[in-house]
């Protein structure tokens, strides 16, 4: 039973403690995207995460939410402007949940892992863990294909959590998710953001998903993307269910609202 | 009432009753046994029409069995024979298999050789059988090694280019999924790329393995010394006037071209219906 002394300590360092301390996870500096094909996809962003803070994004389609993310994880270099983040110690979920249908529920949540040259046993514990954290327990052996769509977005959870990522980014995860499925996803992805920690970075369509999960959701205007406005959202964590119907909650989603038809419009 | 008027009342239908493996059994086998009684009527409606001295172009299952098939020897023969097509039928697609796989492999990884051989290789392909054989002979004699070099040639173009447009067809995401992790090449080719693409490799190894057995014979065709395989008794019985031997010889080429072919579907249903999209079992 070997144990990860680093990786244990830097989880209980990151305990969401209610107030979010006060250094930068993730900064954004006067980030500028200029497609070769000369597409301008962002402009100017500059944009502070602290750690532990989460944090959504909501925009036009097409306004460069996915770049950003893009840029921040080093998948593909800003053409202006600087980052500043730990890539070593970063999460990244997809829209889809781009499983290996090749491997198994474990295979895949042993994927990333592998790729770092952890051992099997470590990976296999590990896996084991997150894919009991996110609910998959008994699925283990269970190809993707016989998944469902929630199902198989909480093996990819699971996947990226096995590196006890520090920044985690998330682009649309649930989008393609009926209500329901979402709803509960919303609930058990900040019940892992307060048991680990990490500081969260989420890009949605849905306003009530955005003010649900974050501390603050950020609008964008249509390209070139640029940041509009900065809502804070002052409700404590954890988040009940019944704050969907909460009159402040429903007046923030209205103002956001506001906000965006206007980023549409221009 | 009156918006019922134009109303109609309809009936549950009751699901199909799922059917028994007897049914089952008859809807699979049933059809081909059709078309091959067709077949047969067909056959036996030319039979009736040819003039009795080109009868020997079509024997009757009689004769087929009289001077072929009751025969041991022939039996004998057909055996020996078919283990010299299959040999050169296996070693060609021995070169074809591995060497199209690196050309698959290294067009992948360089685009510029991707634009440098695949319309060579697509010229390869071009080139008729045929028509290089002759040549083939004068360079290279009449060994095994020309016969087998013709299957590889017939078999070859399916590989490599079944191979490059799994590899292409690799998921965007997968890859950054490796990328983020700064996986090497290698690593990514072995854990991704490779196994998304082995459906359609083996789409492409079906093709080539039921090439393989009509290459093997098409090769003999052309090669007539010593002790060859089925398409030098196909040719053997020409000069012989054994046409009944022929028919054997046709019947045995279809069984092993269908068997290697069957082998192949059967390997590739084995290794990738579990996970693969197409495959059989549904969750
Ligand atoms: N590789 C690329 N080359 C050129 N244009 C691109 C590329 N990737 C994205 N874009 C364009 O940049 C803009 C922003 O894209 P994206 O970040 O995916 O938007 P979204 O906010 O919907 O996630 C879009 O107009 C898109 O067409
Ligand atoms: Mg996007």
């Amino acid at each position: 039973m070997e144990h990860h002394p680093a990786t244990l300590s830097a989880q209980e360092n990151r305990k969401v403690d209610g107030a979010a301390s006060q250094a930068n996870a993730l900064a954004f500096d006067r980030v500028g995207m200029q497609f070769p094909d000369g597409t301008l996809a962002l402009e100017d962003v500059t944009l502070h995460i602290k750690q532990g803070e989460f944090v959504s994004v909501v925009g036009p389609s097409g306004c460069g939410k996915s770049t950003l993310l893009k840029i921040a994880s080093g998948l593909i270099p800003q053409t202006s402007g600087t980052v500043t983040v730990d890539r070593n110690n970063l999460g990244y979920t997809f829209q889809d949940a781009t499983l290996l249908p090749w491997r198994k529920v474990l295979g895949n949540v042993e994927l990333l892992m592998e790729l770092r040259g952890y051992s099997p046993e470590e990976r296999r514990r590990i896996a084991q863990e997150q894919i009991n954290l996110v609910g998959l327990s008994g699925f283990e052996n269970h190809y993707p294909k016989r998944l469902s769509g929630g199902m198989k977005m909480r093996a990819s959870l699971a996947r990226s959590l096995a590196l006890n990522p520090s920044v985690f980014m998330f682009d649309e995860p649930f989008g393609a998710l009926d209500e329901i499925t979402r709803e509960r996803l919303n609930d058990e992805l900040i019940d892992l953001y307060m048991r680990k920690g990490f500081t969260g970075l989420f890009i949605t369509h849905s306003i009530p998903e955005a003010v649900y999960m974050s501390s603050k959701v950020i609008v964008m205007s249509r390209r070139p993307g640029r940041i509009l406005q900065v809502f804070d959202v002052p409700f404590a964590y954890p988040r009940a269910p019944e704050l969907r119907y909460d009159a402040d909650f429903s007046a923030l989603c209205g103002e956001i609202s506001i906000s965006l038809r206007q980023a549409i419009e221009g | 009432m009156s918006e019922l008027t134009s109303a109609q009342l309809y009936q549950p239908v009751p699901l199909p009753k799922p059917q028994g493996a007897l049914v089952r059994g008859i809807i699979k086998v049933l059809p081909p046994l059709v078309v091959a009684a067709l077949l047969l009527l067909l056959y036996a409606w030319i039979r009736s029409n040819l003039e009795p001295h080109r009868m020997f172009l079509m024997p009757s299952a009689y004769e087929l069995w009289e001077n072929a098939f009751s025969k041991p020897e022939v039996w004998a023969d057909l055996g020996s024979r078919s283990l010299v097509t299959i040999s050169i039928a296996l070693a060609g697609l021995a070169i074809s298999i591995p060497l199209g796989m690196i050309f698959g492999l290294i067009m992948y990884r360089y685009f510029i050789l991707e634009r440098g051989l695949l319309p060579n290789i697509v010229a390869l392909q071009a080139i008729p059988m045929l028509a290089i054989i002759p040549l083939i002979q004068t360079a290279l004699g009449f060994g095994f090694m020309p016969k087998m070099l013709i299957v590889a040639k017939m078999t070859f173009f399916a590989i490599p280019t079944t191979l490059l447009l799994g590899l292409k067809s690799v998921d965007r995401g997968a890859l950054d999924l490796f990328k983020l992790q700064n996986a090497g090449w290698l690593t990514t080719l072995w854990k991704c790329a490779l196994p998304s693409a082995a459906p359609s490799l083996f789409a492409g190894l079906r093709i080539s393995a039921s090439m393989a057995v009509v290459g093997a014979i098409v090769s003999e065709l052309f090669f007539l010394a010593g002790k060859g395989g089925l398409g030098q008794m196909i040719i053997n019985s020409k000069i012989d006037f054994k046409y009944e031997q022929m028919y054997a010889a046709l019947i045995a080429s279809t069984v092993l071209s269908v068997s290697v072919y069957l082998f192949f579907s059967w390997l590739g249903n084995y290794l990738f219906s579990e996970w693969h999209e197409s495959g059989g079992k549904q969750g």
